[in-house]
């Protein structure tokens, strides 16, 4: 099951539906001698309903991968789409937009505002873009992420894996198309590491989320459905149904 | 550390810049200041030098008045006979006498030459070359009665030229003359801007009033002979009540009255500086309190790998020195420039200067450097103090500690605002105006030191309407203006001293101009009032204005209103003569013991009850007091009077006035009742019926009430002026603070953008939290202005400010000022803060 494909091209099945998919990727910095490529030339596609795992020695450009595929970053030369929608052709007001409406973010560290309480942290998208919030879905998240009794806390009053699990609400508050996990366990103790895992995927298998989570903790990577191996800007693999020491095996082959 | 230093400064270059230029503004103020004041002292003492040069000796009537000296002194005239008697001592060579009194030309569209307060001179033109300082540029001297000489500078600026005639207003009738020559002085073209009419001896002592008698007789000594030896020969031959003085004394007693005048306005410029960087102080304070705590990590590296606690005092301090020394230096070139700038400020409020080269001295290099680093290193103190107590352990627990409410700066701050409270009632009730000053600022640093203990709660209330209509921004914003309260009160302190004097002084002028409008209204019944161009100052020709003015029809009584000085009781007071005649329809006159009519007949004098409450006097009493020109007298006092803005404290009646000075003594005002009631067809008809003295300001009683008023706002106007200055700093302040505080939020703003905030709605959150700042700052300030203005004007309840007058809609008008200038004070950091990388933002680590 866990054999590893070299991937030339991201000719995938067509029948399978793709939740965001990036051609010929390509992120320069600076510029002459000092140029530096982040990504080369990536070609990938994220599927819907499905939790795909980026993983990558340091520098390998997953992280530049996903600022460039959540329209953070602009790529030098290529495609990013988020569904149909080329997010390249967009301004500034409509990437505000599409964050705020279709994406969920889950950073490493520093997820929630200080000044704002837990339940505040988890309604901002939606207060930000003036709409209403589904108290049902609201409660039901909050219930599953056991921090219902945290909601009036503000962030400096909770441990560090209550922080993230609220960062995680807020993320699936608007039930995007898609969340992009940037190493969202790297600050957390295993415990809160597995349930912060489990919850990610019981997300993707029961509300039918889609998830991109950048990480090089096997272990975190072998929560996924897939993982997809970048090496100096490239896509270099890909492994389906992973576990724990195949993905350390081919991180290692990587130079890890 | 020098060199981690300098690094450091170098790689904040915008935070810096503008805390420095809270430094700047305050120090060119200050060293702008200087230099005005010195150019004036230096044109003014050259100009009095150049006028006396010539004269080696003065003979002139002793002082008054005992406690009077100078050229502010009272001096009587003295017999023309003398003249012969100087001549003969030997040693003297020439020896000319002179008078000199009031004298205003016309120019030709018929409005008198305004000369902006600088004097319009009357004087005689010396026959002897040698004595005089005037040189003929044009013409020849006055030979007859009917001409005049000019100086350049007027004849040049309205057009008249040799030959042509010119109307000039006197003591007397206005009359016409032949101007038969221009002079300068020496090079000048004018006195400061004073207008000269020279005539020669005899028609000025007939236009002054001064037949048989001189003013003053000027000696030139023999060459070789001992000017002191002259002196004593001299002294010896006058009669007593006369003095002989060299020029020199007489050119450095004109300069030290210049002086003296110049000093206070001096003085004034200097507190205004002063408030300015009293103000910049805070916006220092805070700018480093902010920076050490975001250095704190740095700091605590520092002191791991090794730095003392003693080597991280200094570095701040190094840097605050710097920073105050670039400043002070960019401030004191900035000075220079305003230095000119200033002068145009005050002549564009009326206030005339004359032009001089600009004086640059040592004293302002000194006081700019010191007082600008001074102010930066001590503001410094604290912070540094604060990076002092950084353990080396933050480095790697990264916590930047926010600063818990400390007990002791509480009590401190209890205490600083009860002693300047104190303080400023002990300075009103003793009417020391230092100590209310010192007062005043103690109340200010005191509450600053106060202001975080409500900065919460005043900042969740002042934000609450903004966090509803403007959604999660303004909800964010007033949560960020909660979230440290003592940046949020340091920050809205030096705002609050900015509001709390523009309310002082607005509470003030208005009580001020209430008070004059009802005093006027208690004091003054006459329908009109003609007066000089400037109010309370003698201008002449109203003299002969009365007679003129009579003879109006509708006009059914003219009271003339003189005034003069005497002495009594060891200081020279003012006295004011009404006549008996109709009074009582001209002038409200409330008396509360004796009578008033026969005392003014009867050559008795009147006291406001203020005076006589104050000095122990009562009906019967009689004092001794004293004239310049008939000596020491007693007088009776007849009656008791409710105090009158008009009238002053001491009040006789016209024929007393006369017998005790001199005849060609101008009137202050004069005030007509008609028949008709002030009406425009009334005001033609006086107004031409008065053509002839163009400058007397004809006004009715409401206009006379309007231009009290106006005066007051023209000098709130100019107050306000001085005060802006001090709220831009203020304004730098908030600015500052908020660029530091969106830098040290960045992530925080990556992380709102990320999940979606616009743009906009940045922009709106930073906009929300400097309105609540400045609202903040305003409310406390103008509370604490309000206050401070009630204290000051009852305090001057005995000065005549009987009523107490709160602006409401001017205060709100600041209260809205402040919270659009917060507004405006926050377009840049909210532009900053929105256009930052998302991408930079979240990646910080």
């Amino acid at each position: 099951m866990s054999a590893t494909t070299p991937i030339v091209s991201s000719a995938r099945d067509a029948s399978v539906a793709s939740v965001a998919h990036a051609i010929d990727l390509v992120k320069t910095y600076g510029s002459g001698i000092t140029e530096v490529r982040a990504l080369n030339g990536i070609t990938v596609d994220f599927e819907k309903e499905k939790f795909v795992a980026v993983m990558g020695p340091s520098g390998s450009g997953k992280s530049t991968l996903m600022h460039c595929m959540a329209g953070l970053d602009v790529v030098t030369s290529g495609h990013t789409f988020i569904g149909d929608l080329e997010i390249g052709a967009l301004g500034e007001s409509e990437l505000t937009q599409l964050r705020r409406d279709r994406i969920g973010f889950i950073f490493q560290s520093f997820n929630l505002v200080p000044t704002l309480t837990a339940l505040e942290n988890i309604v901002l998208p939606i207060s930000l873009a003036g709409g209403k919030v589904d108290q049902e879905w609201l409660s039901f998240l909050v219930d599953q992420l056991g921090i219902t009794d945290r909601l009036s806390h503000h962030p400096s009053e909770m441990s560090g894996g209550q922080q993230q699990r609220t960062a995680c609400a807020r993320a699936m508050i608007r039930r995007p198309e898609l969340i992009f996990a940037d190493e969202p366990t790297g600050n957390l103790d295993s415990n809160s590491s597995g349930e912060m895992l489990k919850f990610l995927r019981r997300s993707v298998d029961e509300f039918h989320q889609s998830i991109v989570m950048v990480t090089h903790d096997a272990r975190a990577a072998a929560h996924a459905d897939r993982v997809v191996f970048l090496a100096d800007g490239q896509l270099v693999g890909e492994m389906l149904s992973p576990s724990a020491d195949a993905v350390l095996e081919q991180m290692k082959l990587l130079g890890h | 550390m020098w060199k981690i230093t300098l690094k450091g400064m170098l790689s904040h270059k915008l935070r810096l810049a503008l805390t420095g230029l809270a430094v700047v503004l305050g120090v060119t103020f200050v060293s702008g200041t200087l230099v005005l004041t010195d150019t004036l002292h230096s044109t003014f003492s050259s100009l009095f030098n150049r006028v006396f040069e010539n004269i080696d000796l003065q003979v002139r009537g002793v002082a008054a008045f005992s406690n009077q000296s100078g050229a502010m002194a009272v001096r009587e005239p003295f017999s023309e006979s003398l003249l012969a008697k100087i001549k003969s001592v030997p040693g003297v060579e020439v020896a000319e006498g002179s008078v000199g009194g009031y004298a205003q030309y016309v120019a030709k569209d018929g409005k008198a030459v305004a000369t902006g307060g600088a004097p319009t001179i009357g004087m005689t033109y010396g026959q002897d070359q040698r004595l005089s300082s005037l040189t003929l540029v044009a013409g020849t001297g006055p030979k007859s009665s009917d001409q005049v000489v000019i100086d350049h500078g007027t004849a040049k600026k309205f057009g008249f030229n040799v030959g042509e005639r010119v109307k000039i207003l006197l003591p007397g009738a206005p009359q016409y003359f032949t101007i038969s020559g221009i002079v300068r002085f020496g090079t000048a073209d004018n006195l400061a801007g004073a207008t000269i009419a020279a005539f020669n001896l005899p028609t000025a002592q007939r236009l002054f009033d001064k037949v048989g008698q001189l003013d003053t007789v000027d000696i030139l000594t023999s060459p070789g002979v001992n000017k002191t030896e002259v002196l004593r020969a001299v002294q010896h031959v006058l009669p007593r009540g006369l003095e002989v003085v060299t020029g020199q004394t007489v050119a450095d007693e004109n300069t030290s009255l210049m002086n003296q005048l110049l000093g206070f306005l001096s003085t004034a410029l200097q507190v205004f500086a002063f408030i300015a960087l009293f103000v910049g102080a805070f916006t220092i304070f805070n700018t480093f309190s902010i920076i050490v705590g975001q250095r704190t990590r740095e700091l605590a590296l520092l002191r791991i790998i090794g730095a003392s606690r003693r080597q991280v005092f200094q570095s701040v301090l190094l840097e605050a020195f710097l920073l105050g020394l670039v400043a002070s230096l960019i401030g004191l070139g900035l000075g220079v420039l305003t230095a000119m700038g200033l002068d145009s400020l005050l002549r564009s409020f009326g206030i005339s200067l004359p032009q001089g080269a600009l004086v640059f001295s040592m004293r302002t290099v000194l006081a700019a450097l010191g007082v600008g680093i001074g102010v930066t290193v001590i503001s410094a103190i604290s912070p540094a103090r604060h990076a002092l107590r950084i353990p080396p352990i933050m480095a790697l627990s990264g916590v930047s500690g926010t600063t818990s409410r400390s007990p002791r700066r509480l009590l401190v701050g209890a205490v600083v605002t009860l002693g300047g409270g104190l303080i400023l009632v002990l300075g009103l009730v003793k009417g020391t105006i230092s100590l209310v000053g010192l007062g005043a600022f103690a109340i200010f640093i005191g509450v600053g030191m106060l202001a975080p203990l409500v900065a919460r709660p005043m900042a969740s209330v002042l934000g609450r309407p903004l966090a509803m209509l403007l959604g999660v921004a303004g909800t964010l914003g007033r949560e960020n203006s909660m979230r440290s309260p003592r940046r949020t009160a340091q920050t809205a302190s030096a705002l609050m001293i900015g509001l709390a004097l523009v309310s002082t002084f607005s509470v003030f002028g208005a009580s001020i101009a209430q008070s004059a409008t009802g005093s006027i209204k208690d004091a003054i019944a006459a329908d009109y009032i003609v007066s000089g161009s400037m109010t309370g100052a003698p201008m002449s020709g109203i003299s002969s204005a009365a007679p003129a003015a009579a003879r109006i029809p509708g006009v059914s009584t003219v009271t003339r209103v003189d005034s003069g000085v005497f002495e009594f009781q060891q200081s020279v007071v003012s006295l004011t003569a009404i006549s008996r005649q109709s009074l009582s329809r001209t002038i409200v006159l409330r008396i509360e013991a004796g009578n008033a009519l026969s005392t003014l007949s009867g050559g008795g004098m009147l006291i406001s009850s203020t005076t006589a409450n104050a000095k122990h006097l009562k009906v019967g009493d009689a004092i001794h007091v004293r004239f310049a020109k008939t000596g020491p007298t007693t007088v009776r006092v007849g009656a008791i009077f409710k105090p009158n803005a008009l009238l002053g404290s001491y009040v006789v009646g016209d024929g007393f006035f006369q017998s005790h000075f001199a005849s060609s003594t101008q009137p202050v005002v004069l005030l007509l009742q008609t028949s008709s009631g002030a009406t425009a067809a009334m005001t033609r008809s006086i107004k031409s019926g008065l053509s002839e003295f163009t400058n007397l300001k004809i006004q009715t009683r409401d206009e006379f009430i309007q231009t009290q008023q106006a005066q007051v706002n023209q000098l709130l106007g100019l107050i306000y002026a001085l005060l802006a200055l001090a709220i831009l700093i203020a304004l730098i302040g908030i600015i500052n603070t908020l660029l530091l505080s969106v830098f040290e939020r960045t992530r925080e703003i990556g992380l709102l953008r990320a999940v979606g905030m616009r743009r906009r709605q940045v922009r709106t959150m930073i906009r929300a939290e400097a309105v609540i700042l400045s609202l903040f700052g305003g409310v406390i300030g103008i509370v604490l202005g309000t206050g401070l203005g009630i204290a000051l004007s009852s305090s001057l309840r005995q000065q005549g400010i009987t009523d107490i007058v709160v602006p409401y809609s001017s205060l709100v008008v600041f209260l809205v000022l402040a919270a659009l200038l917060g507004l405006g004070a926050a377009s840049w950091p909210a532009r900053r803060a929105a256009r930052l990388n998302i991408l930079d933002a979240i990646s910080v680590e």
